[in-house]
């Protein structure tokens, strides 16, 4: 199944978001899988956004790999919250930018391991426009700027539809992660693309950089759409 | 990626939908993930199975698979009391992308409806809906 399935090129919407909590975007997520394995969702979507300040867990936690009290985050105002998604510990935050694509991966004519490599690839082409060289590792996943990481890839499938995605660094308080083990590798640095001295970083150019590398890599038009169109989906399950 | 007609898909087992496999047998039928499924999700890294003793029904959650940052759910092709689980997938997860109908079954179940067994693909159906 590696040729791309006849209908791939058909629109996948976008939704840009508000930044907003990660238990919010999360159950936002689930109704959205849950409407497209059910089909009252008929199109792939693609939510954008930034967090506010959270430590997240990966389907086998990851706890261990916090290594400052509890307290210390509490003050700092930062919450943990718990993620099904693949990959261990990960901090996000404002000036980060959070891509989560919502794929029928049948329909598409794509694995999940193709997936990661893709959502890679996404950030890697978003790196070269503000003139960053970034290079994929093939033993630790992500995207990475030499021995520093610029950008996460964790996902979870649902009867073959994609949630949880990418979070890539754009320029952030990058504080935070040195107070775990990102992803449970010890001793790594992150990185970011102003912290790269990227031309002309900002959040909205980045946005739209990535919106248009996500396009050509996974070869879906992306429909700019509000979130309202698709409220038919709040009731949902 | 493998081509399909390069996919291993014995007749002894029938397929789900969702790619999971079972080996049809009157009180431990055991299940587990098929050659495309290991192979579309890359290397495991990590099997959660659910308890021995739980009753699941058809279709839903019984446990995860994760490959390399990427968790994905496993589905029930049919419904049952979960009778064993696989040890070994906690030391050697590999096993799955390895032996996938050998060492690398998942659960053994105690079937509670047979037709439900006999509602599942067999190779050819399964090659089909794979579109090969």
């Amino acid at each position: 199944m590696t040729a791309p399935a006849a209908d791939r090129g058909r629109p996948c919407l976008l939704v840009d978001l508000p930044p907003m909590p990660y238990t919010e975007a999360l159950a936002l997520q689930h109704r959205l899988v849950a409407g497209r394995i059910d089909g009252r969702l008929d199109s792939d979507v693609v939510l954008m956004l930034e967090h506010a300040p959270v430590f997240t867990l990966g389907r086998r936690g990851g706890l261990e790999d916090l290594i400052v009290p509890r307290d210390r985050l509490t003050k700092a105002g930062i919450v943990v919250a718990a993620a099904e998604r693949g990959g261990l510990i990960t901090y996000h935050g404002p000036g980060q930018l959070v891509v989560y694509p919502i794929l029928d991966l049948k329909t598409l004519g794509i694995g999940v391991r193709e997936l990661v490599t893709a959502l890679e690839q996404i950030m890697i082409d978003t790196a070269a426009d503000f003139g960053i060289v970034a290079d994929r590792d093939a033993r630790n996943r992500g995207v990475w700027v030499g021995e520093k990481k610029l950008g996460s890839i964790g996902l979870a499938v649902r009867h073959g539809v994609s949630f949880h995605g990418l979070a890539l660094n754009v320029d952030l308080d990058l504080t935070p992660f040195s107070w775990i083990h990102p992803c449970g590798l010890a001793g790594v640095a992150m990185t970011s693309l102003a912290a790269q001295g990227g031309i002309g970083v900002s959040m909205n150019t980045a946005r739209r950089r990535l919106a248009r590398h996500f396009a050509s890599v996974l070869g879906c038009p992306l429909t700019l759409t509000a979130l309202d169109t698709l409220k038919d989906l709040k009731t949902g399950p | 990626m493998k081509e399909i007609d390069a996919l291993n898909l014995p007749e002894d087992v029938r397929y789900a939908e969702d790619h999971e496999w079972l080996r049809p047998s009157e009180d431990a039928a055991r299940i587990g993930i098929s050659d495309y499924a290991q192979d579309q999700l890359g290397d495991i890294v990590y099997v959660e199975l659910p308890a021995v003793g739980r009753r699941l029904t058809k279709g839903e959650e019984f446990g995860t698979v994760e490959s390399v940052k990427a968790v994905s759910s496993l589905y029930m092709p049919v419904g049952g009391e979960v009778t064993a689980v696989n040890e070994q997938l906690a030391e050697a997860p590999e096993l799955v992308n390895t032996d996938p109908y050998g060492q690398g079954w998942m659960i053994e179940v105690k079937v509670t409806d047979v037709a439900e067994v006999a509602a599942l693909m067999d190779r050819a159906a399964y090659l089909k809906a794979l579109g090969g």
